[in-house]
Formats: C-alpha cells, sequence, structure tokens
C-alpha cells in the first residue's frame, strides 16, 4: 500500500472507462487525481494515465482529437521529464497519435468492434513493471474498434531489438501465432513502451477481481504502480 | 393549407379536436395534434388494454407514465428500466436507427435521475436475402452508440422468422442505478422555473418520424422515409447524460423530460401535463443547427440527444455552471406559469396556444374489445408419440432461434463499468452494484414462435420464460417491462392479437405477483397486409442474493447428477423449434402456472443456500427445449470434457426433450445429497424428476427405449455454425 502515490487521470470530453480505471487506483491504495483536459499544467504527481473510451466520439480518428487537446502539452513535457505515463486503450491511441509512442492504431480488419477476453504475454520485463516477469500471461479484455497495432516500414525490428514491445495475444499457453491474433496487430503486438511511457489495447481496470473474470489486472497496474505483484487489493 | 391528414390524423379526431378547443386549430397546433395523437406518443389502441396489467408491488418506486419504471433493489439504490423499439427507423435506416433506439431509452433512463449501467437489445429479423444486412446494420448501429457512450450490453435475444422480413424488430432494454430516495421525473416544474433545452442544436431531422414512420404500416413509399430517421451522436450523448446527472444528482432541476418522438412537442406538453403547469415556449430560442427553420419545424423535429430541464431561478446560475463544464450547448426557451396551457410564441408572437388537458389528456383511445380469445386454425397439438431422431439435436442447436451469438455480442461492449459479473454468454445477466450484496440480475426473454397460433398463450410464457431465467441464479423478480410489437391495430385480428398478448402477460405477471412498471407499443408492424407475430419483449430486474458467485449453469464434474425440475406431465411440442423444424404448426400448450410458481419460489428459496443440499448449477429450459439446455451447459465448459448420459422413463419421446413448455430447469446435484432431492416433492411441494448423469465422455447419451448419442463436437458445430439446414 501507498497511499502517497498520486496518479494523475486525464478525462477528455468521451472518455468512459475514467471511472472504472479511478476505481481501480483507489482499490490499489493509490490516490487517484482526476485531470480535466484543459488544464495547461500538471500538478505534481507520480504516475498519468490516459483511460480509455470515445474521446472526442472517436471523430477524424480515434484518439486524434484528444492529442490536441491542452493538457497533452503538459504531459508530453512531464513526460520528457520522466513521469510514467500509461494509456490504455484510447489512451494508448491518444499516445500514439501524439507520437509519444512509435506505430499507429488501425481499425480492426473485421471492420467490426471486438469485444471478449483475452489472453497476452509480457514479452519484455521493463523497468516500468516491477516484478512482472517476461513471459508472464496475463488474461484481460480487449474491447475496441481501432485496435490494430501497426508499424511504419523498417520499425518493427527495431521496436523488437529495443525491447519495446511489452505485450502480445497469446494463447493461454503464451503462443503467439495468427489463430491468437484478434485484430490483426503486427506480430500479435498488444502494448508497446518507450521508455517510460507505456500503451496497451487491453483494459487491466476491468480485470481487478475474480468475480469480474480475472485479477490479473490488478496484478499488472500494482506492478506498474512499483507495488510488486502481490498489492494487496 | 395543412389538412388533418397531413399530420397523420383521421377526419373524426379532426373533429374531435375541434370540437374540444371550440375552434379549428392553425396549422401548427394541427401539428402538434398529429403528433402527440399519433398512436407512437398516444398508444390510443393500447392504452386501454395497458390499464390491465398489474402495476402495483412492494418493490415498486414509480410504475408506469413516466420515463421509466423504477423499484427498490436494496436500502441504498433503485433500479430505473424500460423497453423501448425501434423498429420502423431501423428497417429504414438500420445503423442509425438501431443507434437512435439505444440513446433514446438511454435518455429514459437518465431523464429519471438514473445513471445506466447496462443494454440488453431483442432483436426480431427475417430470413431473406435482406435479412444478414438488417442484423450487421442493426448490431453495429447498438454498439456504436452503446460502446461509444460507455453502457455494457449484458444479454439479448435473438431470433427469425418470415414474418420478420419486412418488419424487422430493434427492441432495447436500459437499466439505471440512482440513490433510493431520490425524486426525479417529469411532474415536478413549479411556475416560475426557467425551461432550458440542453445537448444538440435542433436541425431537421425526424419530422413526423412519430406521427408518419411509426404509425403506419410499411408499403412501397417506405423508402422515402429515410429522411424522417434520425442520426445518433453518442458524443453528445455522453456529454448530455454526465451534464443531466451532474443537475440532477445536485437537485438543481425540479423536472427532466427527454426529447424523444415529436421532439420538443411531447417533451413541453408532457411535462406540463404531468406537472400540472403551464408552458410558455419561445421557438426563437431554440438553438438551430439549420437556417430559417419554421415553428413547426422547431417544434416537430426529433433531433436526437436534447434534453429538457425546468430550473427553479435561484439555481440557475448553478445549471449554467455545469452545462458550460461539459460545453453543452443550451438555450432558455421559456417558462413555467401557473395554468394548463401549452402556449408557443416567437418573439413576442403567440403562435399556438392549447390546454394541455386536450393535447396530451383527451385523444380518443380505443375501447377495449371484451371477447374471447382466438388463435390461429393452426393443428391440433401433436399427442401422438414421436420416437428420437438423431438429427433433430443437430437441426435444433443449428437453428437461427439457437444459435451461438458470439459474432452479435463480441461487437458490444459488455463489461465497462465493471458490474458484470455474467454478460452475454450466459443465459442471464449478473451485476455487481456498490459493496457487493445484493446484485442485479437481468434477463430479457421474447419468445416470438409461443405467441404465432395463441397470443394470449404465448404472452404467459414470455412472462415465463423471462421468470424463469432470473429464477436459475435464485435472484428475486423486483418488476417486468414489456415492449409490445404488432401489426395494425385497425385491422380485426393483429388487433385481437395484440389484446390477447397483453392479457396473457397480465395474467402472468399477476399469479407471480410481478408488477409491470413500464413498457413500450410498437403497432403497424405490418407491409402490404402481412403483420409480424405479435412479440413480447419481456424484461425483468431482479435482486441477486449473491453476485460475486452467481450459480453456475454447467456442471463442475462428472458423476454429478441431472434433474429435471418441473418437467411438463404432458409435453407438447407447440410453438417450438423443432416443430417449425417439423413443418407443424402447433399452438403454444396450456402451462400449469400453480405448478411454476411453486418451482420459482423454490429456486429462489434454496439457490441461496445451494451448498447445503449439494445444488451445484441450474439452467432455465427454453427455446430448443430441455436437449439445448444440457447441450449448453456441456458446451460452455472449457475444455469440452464432459457429457451427459440422460435414461427416460421407457415412454419418454422428442416431445420430453424437445418441447419449450416455460418453467422447467435442469439442476445439476451433488450425488452425496441424493437424498434431500429424492424427497424433495414432499418437503417442497416440487416436482423434480432424476434424468441422468454427468460423463466423463464429451458426448450426449439419450436413452429411452433405444440409445442415441450425439458427440459435443458436432453439437458444437451445429451450434457454432448451424445445422442441417435442408429440412427447414
Amino acid at each position: 500500500m501507498n497511499n502517497d502515490l498520486s496518479v494523475g487521470i486525464v478525462i477528455f470530453p468521451g472518455s468512459n472507462c475514467d471511472n472504472d480505471t479511478i476505481a481501480a487506483i483507489f482499490a490499489l491504495g493509490a490516490k487517484p487525481v482526476v485531470l480535466d483536459y484543459r488544464l495547461r499544467s500538471l500538478p505534481v504527481l507520480d504516475r498519468v494515465i490516459l483511460p480509455g473510451g470515445f474521446s472526442y466520439g472517436d471523430y477524424l480518428r480515434s484518439g486524434a482529437l484528444a492529442a490536441a487537446a491542452p493538457i497533452m502539452d503538459a504531459v508530453e513535457k512531464a513526460a520528457a521529464n520522466g513521469l510514467p505515463v500509461l494509456g490504455i486503450c484510447n489512451g494508448f491511441q491518444i499516445l500514439c497519435e501524439r507520437g509519444l509512442l512509435p506505430g499507429a492504431l488501425l481499425p480492426n480488419p473485421s471492420g467490426k468492434f471486438i469485444c471478449q477476453w483475452q489472453t497476452v504475454r509480457v514479452a519484455n520485463e521493463s523497468p516500468l513493471f516491477t516484478g512482472l516477469h517476461q513471459g508472464r500471461i496475463l488474461r484481460l479484455p480487449i474491447a475496441h474498434h481501432e485496435g490494430s497495432y501497426r508499424t511504419a516500414q523498417g520499425q518493427l525490428a527495431d521496436l523488437f531489438d529495443r525491447g519495446q514491445v511489452f505485450l502480445q495475444y497469446s494463447d493461454p499457453e503464451g503462443q503467439s501465432h495468427g489463430l491468437t491474433n484478434p485484430n490483426g496487430s503486427v506480430a500479435n503486438i498488444a502494448g508497446v513502451q518507450n521508455r517510460n511511457v507505456v500503451g496497451l489495447m487491453p483494459h487491466p481496470e476491468r480485470a481487478m477481481a475474480t468475480y469480474l473474470g480475472s485479477r490479473d489486472g490488478a496484478d499488472l497496474l500494482a506492478s506498474w504502480l512499483g507495488m510488486g505483484e502481490n498489492a494487496v487489493c | 393549407m395543412l389538412t388533418h391528414q397531413d399530420v397523420g390524423l383521421s377526419a373524426s379526431e379532426d373533429q374531435e379536436i375541434v370540437q374540444l378547443l371550440g375552434r379549428r386549430p392553425n396549422e401548427l397546433e394541427l401539428g402538434l395534434f398529429g403528433a402527440l395523437w399519433s398512436e407512437h406518443c398516444s398508444y390510443k389502441s393500447s392504452k386501454n388494454l395497458l390499464a390491465q396489467l398489474p402495476h402495483q408491488g412492494q418493490f415498486v418506486v414509480q410504475g408506469p407514465g413516466g420515463n421509466a419504471g423504477v423499484v427498490q433493489l436494496s436500502a441504498d439504490w433503485d433500479i430505473a428500466f424500460k423497453i423501448e423499439s425501434h423498429n420502423h427507423p431501423s428497417f429504414v435506416e438500420p445503423l442509425q436507427g438501431a443507434a437512435t433506439g439505444v440513446g433514446g431509452i438511454l435518455r429514459d433512463i437518465v431523464a429519471m435521475g438514473a445513471r445506466p449501467i447496462a443494454i440488453a437489445d431483442i432483436l426480431k429479423f427475417g430470413v431473406n436475402e435482406q435479412a444478414p444486412a438488417l442484423l450487421h446494420g442493426v448490431v453495429e448501429g447498438i454498439g456504436a452508440y452503446g460502446n461509444a457512450i460507455g453502457i455494457p450490453n449484458v444479454t439479448g435475444s435473438l431470433g427469425f422468422s418470415a414474418v420478420y422480413d419486412a418488419n424487422p424488430l430493434v427492441n432495447v432494454l436500459a437499466v439505471g442505478m440512482r440513490r433510493h430516495g431520490l425524486q426525479v421525473g417529469a411532474d415536478g416544474a413549479r411556475p416560475g422555473s426557467v425551461l432550458i433545452l440542453i445537448g444538440q442544436g435542433t436541425g431537421r431531422d425526424g419530422i413526423h418520424g412519430a406521427s408518419l414512420l411509426a404509425s403506419r404500416d410499411f408499403g412501397a413509399e417506405t423508402e422515402e422515409m429515410r429522411p424522417t430517421v434520425q442520426v445518433g451522436d453518442p458524443f453528445m450523448g455522453k456529454l448530455l447524460m454526465e451534464a443531466t446527472l451532474a443537475v440532477v444528482g445536485k437537485g438543481f432541476a425540479d423536472a427532466v423530460q427527454d426529447l424523444g418522438a415529436a421532439g420538443l412537442t411531447s417533451s413541453t406538453a408532457e411535462l406540463a401535463y404531468a406537472s400540472s403547469v403551464g408552458l410558455i415556449v419561445d421557438v426563437s430560442k431554440v438553438i438551430c443547427r439549420e437556417q430559417n427553420m419554421s415553428p413547426y419545424e422547431i417544434m416537430l423535429s426529433e433531433t436526437q440527444e436534447r434534453m429538457l430541464l425546468s430550473v427553479p431561478k435561484q439555481n440557475l446560475a448553478s445549471v449554467l455552471e455545469v452545462l458550460a463544464w461539459y460545453e453543452l450547448p443550451y438555450a432558455e426557451i421559456g417558462r413555467v406559469v401557473a395554468g394548463d396551457f401549452l402556449r408557443i410564441e416567437a418573439g413576442d408572437q403567440v403562435l399556438a396556444e392549447l390546454p394541455t388537458s386536450v393535447l396530451v389528456g383527451s385523444c380518443p383511445r380505443l375501447p377495449v374489445m371484451h371477447d374471447v380469445r382466438i388463435w390461429d386454425a393452426g393443428q391440433p397439438s401433436v399427442l401422438e408419440k414421436i420416437g428420437l431422431q438423431s438429427r433433430w439435436g443437430y437441426q435444433v442447436l443449428g437453428h437461427p432461434d439457437c444459435r451461438n451469438r458470439s459474432s452479435v455480442y463480441q461487437r458490444y461492449d459488455s463489461m465497462i463499468g465493471t458490474r458484470t459479473v455474467w454478460g452475454p454468454e450466459h443465459d442471464v445477466a449478473v451485476m455487481h452494484i456498490g459493496n457487493g450484496k445484493p446484485g442485479l440480475c437481468i434477463a430479457v426473454a421474447a419468445p416470438a414462435r409461443w405467441a404465432a397460433y395463441d397470443s394470449y398463450a404465448g404472452g404467459i410464457g414470455a412472462v415465463v420464460a423471462a421468470l424463469s431465467l432470473v429464477a436459475a441464479q435464485g435472484a428475486v423478480p423486483l418488476g417486468l417491462t414489456d415492449g409490445i410489437n404488432a401489426g395494425n391495430p385497425a385491422k380485426f385480428e393483429p388487433y385481437r392479437k395484440m389484446a390477447d398478448l397483453i392479457r396473457g402477460i397480465g395474467k402472468a405477471a399477476e399469479i407471480f405477483e410481478v408488477p409491470v412498471t413500464g413498457g413500450n407499443v410498437s403497432l403497424h408492424n405490418e407491409t402490404e397486409g402481412q403483420a409480424i407475430w405479435p412479440t413480447a419483449a419481456i424484461g425483468v430486474v431482479a435482486r441477486h442474493p449473491n453476485p460475486e458467485h452467481p450459480i453456475a449453469d454447467a456442471p463442475p464434474d462428472a458423476g454429478v447428477r441431472i434433474l429435471a425440475l418441473n418437467p411438463p406431465a404432458n409435453p407438447d411440442l407447440g410453438g417450438s423449434v423443432l416443430a417449425e423444424i417439423l413443418g407443424r404448426s402447433d399452438r403454444y400448450p396450456v402451462l400449469d402456472l400453480r405448478a411454476i410458481q411453486h418451482s420459482l419460489r423454490f429456486l429462489v428459496e434454496i439457490i441461496p443456500q445451494a451448498e447445503t443440499v449439494g445444488l451445484l448449477g441450474c439452467r432455465a429450459v427454453g427455446i430448443g427445449g430441455l436437449f439445448f439446455a444440457v447441450a449448453k451447459s456441456l458446451m460452455t465448459k472449457t475444455p469440452m470434457a464432459l457429457g451427459a448420459n440422460l435414461v427416460l422413463a421407457g415412454d419418454a419421446d422428442a416431445r420430453f426433450v424437445f418441447n419449450e413448455m416455460a418453467g422447467q430447469w435442469v439442476l445439476f446435484v451433488d450425488p452425496e445429497f441424493q437424498s434431500f432431492w429424492d424427497h424433495v416433492s414432499e418437503t417442497h411441494g416440487v416436482s423434480v424428476v432424476d434424468i441422468g448423469w454427468v460423463t466423463g465422455s464429451p458426448e450426449v447419451v439419450i436413452t429411452a427405449g433405444r440409445s442415441l448419442t450425439w458427440p459435443l463436437i458436432d453439437l458444437w458445430r451445429a451450434y457454432r455454425k448451424g445445422g442441417v439446414r435442408d429440412v427447414r
């Protein structure tokens, strides 16, 4: 438990996973701090989350308008100064649109929204996620219309070389292949990192209790909060 | 010069208006009457029928008449819930028609001051070439709105028949929660308050949607009706929802009314009538998103994502602060005064003034025709013995009404909000509310085929089906909502079928003592003289005893006993999927409601203490019969490693495993508790029959005289991809 850890959660118009994310952070014993998208500077914080949803109705492109919202200048600056930033689903799309993460998230090749439970494998150990070992399998929900992760030509090898691939869609045994790829993401990529900035399509804030289907999301968020894998929830 | 036909009124209604007013209405006034006296807004053909439904119950906070019914879940929470239809628009423009249907019912819930926490969709489609495209568009529309606004779609019902070829049904149930004791509605407006219209700018979309699209049969000109369908904007809907909930949560508004069918006309008139006040509305103040809109167009526009607030003057500044925070467009469009009229002005010019007692309160209602119920000639029930055939198992599971629904529900976000314990992969939804107990159980049922030849029996069956689903979780039903869908009420047969359907619903609701707290009637689901089956979409909300640990709907291990609770003494295939496969059109059977009532009570009593009697799982039998219930229980296990060995009495046959007589259940029971279940008939007055056991071999084996075997993988294939279709 670390009641002093304050986690900013940015709410854009149309964000809709904000309450779930706030509840998850609170349940893990950290202090959620609501950040309005109109802010031009950030208060003193230990972490920032861009939650999921349909910011600005996904109009133009998912995340494209939110990436230009006033608060994003402050987020970008704070990220450059080392503040850990986590984007979940629409938050991931916003970080890609802003250029804080490599790649882009395209519409699912099926043309359809997809909501289901999904297993993902931790592809690379990350200093941002203490205690989350490489090869760990997490069961998390996905829910998106634009989750097909793509990179520019020649970029993919670099991502792997630099250990920037964080999560990959896999089967329950950890094998990543075409049949375990729900959305046509290149190399089954479900999450990427760029130094202290991380984005992922699955929703850890929805996997906080066994009765909801999994509590692996609690493990993932606890590790990002530096509370290790065994945080009391 | 606008005539009564132009606004969808009959000559006699026109005369009635002149008589009640003592003068001819002007064109704008005639337009207002056309909207409010339409079938869609006035329920003129069904209101007297609906009055027969039981509305009172120990958990009822708000019965019919408001934007949604409200029941009490716990000491802290009330549940607002209602079904709405968007059938006609969804045929004309599937994506936007369905999307705005979701938006509309969500605004009804919000207008009750409740935060929406779940939606469920009840869909019926045809079987022609156009049907898959319609299904795709409707599902996309429901998802586009629900996913974006962030309300999980937790359960649903999907059915198919040629009768829906030109009249698909799109009914949506929305459920919301609000603090117990919060009073919000359209009936609290007080003189002196200010009317504020918030949300989307008013445009020319949806004009005459209520009166000319939803209140008429379809014909050759339907294609031209597309401009009467509104366009949804879930982003604006989200802002509107949050702002409205913030305003009502703080008690800043004395009345709230959403703008749905007939837009500003119905919202102002109904708010005035419900609150017994006068309203003065200045249409020149309404924010329009198109140039030069006439007062007529402004009053009748069905632009989505708008809400009308009545705000006492002292709260005005606080309300405007909330609206500014959400960057929501708003305008002060009028004021509340003492009186009983609706006055429309443009600047200092009075354009219309009508007493709301006439405009809302005096629409002539069709009297109830009291007669014995009718049914189609149909064939007599299948009484003769029918030996089981293995292909029927595949055909039933592969029938469009039984088939796996994941391709639909995976397009809906079912988990957002983190309350969904059981979502659409189960037969019922289980939701976690606040701090654990109690939770909420939500089920829908729309067994339309049961009402095809005898809508009274079908109406009863629909209620029993919905109640059976929540009973399988041991949940206590708090209230029902009914979506009635039928043909042209001006014609004898469609009217009588609708009347019988409603009577059936009322009968069952009365016997089981579960009130109907609101609903929706959609008529004129008819094209070129062909009406749909009278179709009841029943939604039920129930108090779940233990939402963190729902009782399973599948057996845990091999060796578990399989029991049938309340199997019918005389199983009858009437109305079943198998009967359709066999080309029969038998009436749905008469159910033993007393026996069902005993079983419902038994489950509610026993499931919270299931462990003490070795009850390991329970599933209601519905469409597809007991065979489908057992097979589904086995197929939902991953991996599919279990099977069932059913040993039936020598004279049991296809009727026993494929009948769809609602109010029976499959139970999975620990054999160590066999003695309790052997005597449960004496101790609890319910009928329980031991029908077999769970095996470690993934196949269904039924022995009744001879033995038949269905490998589970083959059943799964039929369930996933459709069965042998050549016999249909």
